[in-house]
């Protein structure tokens, strides 16, 4: 008996966490869709990411800044470029689904949690393909020279997961709100600020040559812990 | 009785004060009698703290209830523990200049309270930026989770990234106070003291908050008919 009820289980169980990433891949595949007709979120990040590069590029001077304050200076640059093109561009997930009025739809059609991680999955591919452009154009207008480039991939990865995570639930909470496009930076900028501090802590050490040290598991760990937190709240913020 | 605990409240805290100026001996190697800040400032940083723990178990409260007295409650402690936060951080920034020489020099723990006051803060423009009760106090009790979850990291990441020269006597390393039998009876009275000045606090600004909102629907009422 016990063991029919197991194999009966098994197949039921198997299907409802197919049915669940089916419905992550859908809501990921739908935000692709929106974006490419509209092009606002890929638009607005590379470019507010290219043009503070260029003012920066331009007032640091054609060489760069010297090497000894460039490795003090320019890991935080990087994220301070990273984290105003998130803000610009991440909240528009949730903001506009509520501007569009679909967001009553998509209550009715997806699971919470797997409308919090296929919006996880959209802003996770939006900030993974912003370090892309950033990152390689920030070094060489820089002449930054990085010591340890495998620490700097694994802080860029960890950072901006956390980046992506914190702003997607961020999100979701200013959608709802009357002023939108300021409150996501006053909201978003507190939760996100252990997150920079260690992100840049670990650039500066991949440029100037340390190890991981305690900071990469205390990002890591900012990053679970953000997840976790994000799939127990995300229902409460989503659902009336 | 409640009139009779408030002035108990009363006669402890002012025997709390003449106890700091006239029963407990300056701390040695501070100038002046510049140590007695502490009688005031450590419970005030340790009342807001208890504020903002509170708030959070009354955010939390309020997700499993959906009542929307917890919600008031968590609202109404984190005002409170902004108040707090803020004398705190100024009685801090008071007593740095008298013995580091400067107001303010990004302190771990100096950094750690900015950031938490700044995080309070953007979830009262948060309340302010939502009109309906009930998505309010959801969307806030949200972020006040989120805010427990994410503020802890500043007190591992800050010890690292600057110096500190913040007087550690009673939260120490070795988990003893270090301090004078006289000094220490005060402070506890304070802290005591303190704890229960907040949560009379509390108590009054959430009736206050409670009235006036069975004012203002009671007024929409009025309108309607």
């Amino acid at each position: 008996m016990l063991q029919a009820t197991s194999v009966l289980a098994k197949p039921s169980a198997w299907g409802s966490a197919e049915g669940w990433a089916a419905e992550v891949i859908a809501v990921f595949v739908k935000d692709w869709r929106c974006e490419f007709r509209t092009r606002y979120a890929l638009n607005t990040l590379a470019l507010f990411a290219l043009t503070t590069m260029v003012v920066m590029s331009i007032s640091l001077g054609p060489i760069g800044i010297d090497r000894t304050r460039g490795t003090k200076v320019l890991p935080v640059l990087l994220w301070v470029i990273l984290l105003f093109s998130v803000s610009a561009g991440l909240p528009r997930a949730f903001i506009q689904e509520e501007e569009s009025q679909t967001a009553t739809a998509l209550r009715l059609s997806a699971t919470p949690s797997a409308l919090f991680c296929g919006k996880l999955l959209y802003c996770l591919t939006l900030v993974g393909a912003l370090e892309l452009l950033v990152t390689p154009v920030f070094v060489t207008l820089m002449n930054l020279e990085v010591i340890s480039p495998a620490l700097l991939v694994g802080t860029l990865a960890a950072g901006g997961y956390g980046l992506a995570v914190g702003s997607t639930l961020v999100a979701a909470i200013i959608a709802q709100a009357r002023t939108k496009g300021t409150l996501f930076s006053v909201l978003a900028f507190p939760v996100l600020l252990p997150l920079l501090l260690l992100a840049v802590e670990l650039t500066f050490n991949a440029v100037a040559g340390g190890g991981g040290g305690v900071a990469l598991p205390q990002l890591l760990l900012y990053d679970a812990s953000v997840t976790v937190v994000g799939l127990m709240l995300f229902p409460v913020v989503w659902n009336p | 009785m409640k009139t009779i605990s408030a002035w108990l409240l009363w006669l402890w805290v002012s025997l709390v004060i003449l106890g700091a100026f006239y029963y407990a001996p300056p701390a040695e190697g501070f100038q002046g009698g510049s140590s007695r800040i502490l009688f005031f400032h450590v419970p005030m940083a340790w009342a807001s703290f208890a504020g903002f723990i509170a708030a959070s178990v009354w955010s939390i409260r309020y997700l499993m209830t959906r009542d929307l007295r917890h919600d008031r409650a968590a609202e109404v402690a984190i005002q409170l523990g902004l108040v707090f936060g803020v004398l705190a951080t100024v009685t801090g920034a008071i007593w740095a200049r008298i013995e580091w020489g400067a107001y303010w020099n990004w302190d771990p723990r100096q950094t750690s309270i900015l950031i938490s006051l700044l995080f309070y803060g953007a979830y009262l423009a948060l309340r302010g930026a939502v009109e309906d009760p009930e998505k309010r106090a959801r969307l806030s009790a949200a972020y006040a989770i989120l805010g427990l979850v994410v503020t802890p990291f500043l007190y591992w990441i800050m010890p690292r990234l600057t110096f500190s020269l913040h007087p550690e006597p009673v939260v120490n390393a070795e988990g003893k106070p270090k301090m004078q039998s006289e000094i220490l009876q005060v402070l506890m009275a304070s802290g005591i003291g303190f704890t229960a000045l907040f949560f009379w606090l509390h108590n009054l600004q959430t009736r206050v908050q409670a009235l006036a909102e069975r004012k203002s629907a009671a007024r929409e009422q009025g309108y309607g008919a």
